[in-house]
C-alpha cells in the first residue's frame, strides 16, 4: 500500500464500528474481493482512523506471531508418540 | 466432528494418520494448551490427553477433513471439562454477563483505544504475551484460533460450539481489550501519547 497523502485525510470517521468490522473481516481473510477492493481504495486512503487502526491491527497480529507461540517441549512430543505406539500394541 | 459417521481404520492407516495428520499440529496445540490453562505441567498433561483421546477416537475423525480444526475441539472440550475447574485462575466472569457486554453500547464507547504502530515496536519483551494471558480466557481463545492459529470464523464457530456472529463479537471485544492493555503497558513505558 503507498502512503496516502496524510493532509487531505478525513481526522474523524463517521462510522467507526462498522469500519473495524470491515478492517477486521479483510485481515482476517473474511471479506469479498469486492469488499476489500472497496474499502481499501474508497475508504482507508482517505480516512485517517481508519488508516491507523488498521496498520495497528497489522502490526499487533505481527507482534503476537513472534512473541505468542510456545512450542511443544520434545520430550514431550517423543512419549506422546511411544504412548500411542503402546497403545497401538495392545 | 461428524461423529455420527464412523471410518474402520485399520492399525497402519491409524498410524499413518496418526504421525501425517495429527503430529504436525503438536506445536500449535502445545501453545493452545499453554495459553488456555497458563501453567506448563497442566499444558503437557492436557496435551498428551487430547493426543491420546485422539488416537482413541481416531474412526469418528474423517480422512480428508481439518484435523487441526478436529484436534483444537477436542483440546478446548478436555479442557473445560478437566482442567477449566481446577485451573489456578481467578473466578471466570458470567457467562451470560460476557455475552451481554459484548451487545452493549460499552463496546462502542472505547472503540480504538488510543495506541500507536511505534509503541508495540518498542514492546520486544513479553508485553504481549502477559497482555494475551491476562484477557479473560474466552477472549484468549478467540485471539489464539484467528490471529496465531489462522482459522476461519466457521471453523471457530464449530471448534467453540457458538455462531459466527459470536464468534465476530467476541473478536471485536477481544481485540479492543487486548489493545487496551497494550497502551497500558505503553503508557507506562513512557509514551505520553500512547
Ligand atoms: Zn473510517
Amino acid at each position: 500500500m503507498n502512503s496516502p497523502d496524510f493532509s487531505k485525510m478525513k481526522k474523524d470517521c463517521q462510522n467507526q464500528r462498522e469500519c473495524f468490522e470491515i478492517l477486521q473481516s479483510i485481515i482476517d481473510g473474511e471479506a469479498t474481493p469486492q469488499q476489500k477492493e472497496h474499502f481499501m481504495k474508497e475508504h482507508l486512503e482517505q480516512c485517517m482512523p481508519c488508516y491507523k487502526s488498521y496498520h495497528l491491527e497489522v502490526a499487533i497480529r505481527e507482534l503476537l506471531k513472534a512473541k505468542c507461540s510456545q512450542h511443544a517441549p520434545q520430550e514431550l512430543v517423543e512419549s506422546i508418540r511411544k504412548k500411542v505406539i503402546e497403545n497401538l500394541a495392545q | 466432528m461428524e461423529e455420527v459417521i464412523r471410518e474402520q481404520y485399520s492399525e497402519r492407516e491409524k498410524q499413518s494418520i496418526f504421525n501425517q495428520e495429527f503430529m504436525p499440529h503438536i506445536n500449535s496445540m502445545y501453545n493452545f494448551a499453554y495459553r488456555l490453562t497458563l501453567d506448563s505441567d497442566d499444558a503437557k498433561d492436557l496435551l498428551q490427553d487430547t493426543y491420546l483421546k485422539a488416537f482413541r477416537f481416531i474412526d469418528s475423525f474423517q480422512k480428508g477433513t481439518n484435523a487441526k480444526a478436529w484436534l483444537f475441539r477436542i483440546l478446548k472440550n478436555s479442557f473445560i471439562n478437566d482442567y477449566r475447574k481446577k485451573s489456578k485462575e481467578p473466578s471466570k466472569v458470567d457467562y451470560q454477563e460476557v455475552e451481554s457486554y459484548y451487545n452493549s453500547e460499552d463496546v462502542d464507547r472505547q472503540i480504538t483505544p488510543d495506541l500507536r504502530v511505534e509503541a508495540l515496536q518498542d514492546m520486544i519483551g513479553d508485553e504481549i504475551s502477559v497482555a494475551l494471558n491476562s484477557l479473560d480466557v474466552d477472549f484468549r481463545t478467540v485471539i489464539i484460533l484467528c490471529d496465531l492459529e489462522g482459522f476461519k470464523y466457521e471453523e471457530m464457530a464449530k471448534i467453540l460450539d457458538i455462531p459466527i456472529g459470536t464468534v465476530r463479537s467476541r473478536l471485536h471485544r477481544a481485540r479492543n481489550l487486548l489493545k487496551e492493555k497494550l497502551s497500558e503497558y505503553a503508557k507506562k513505558m513512557g509514551y505520553k501519547n500512547a
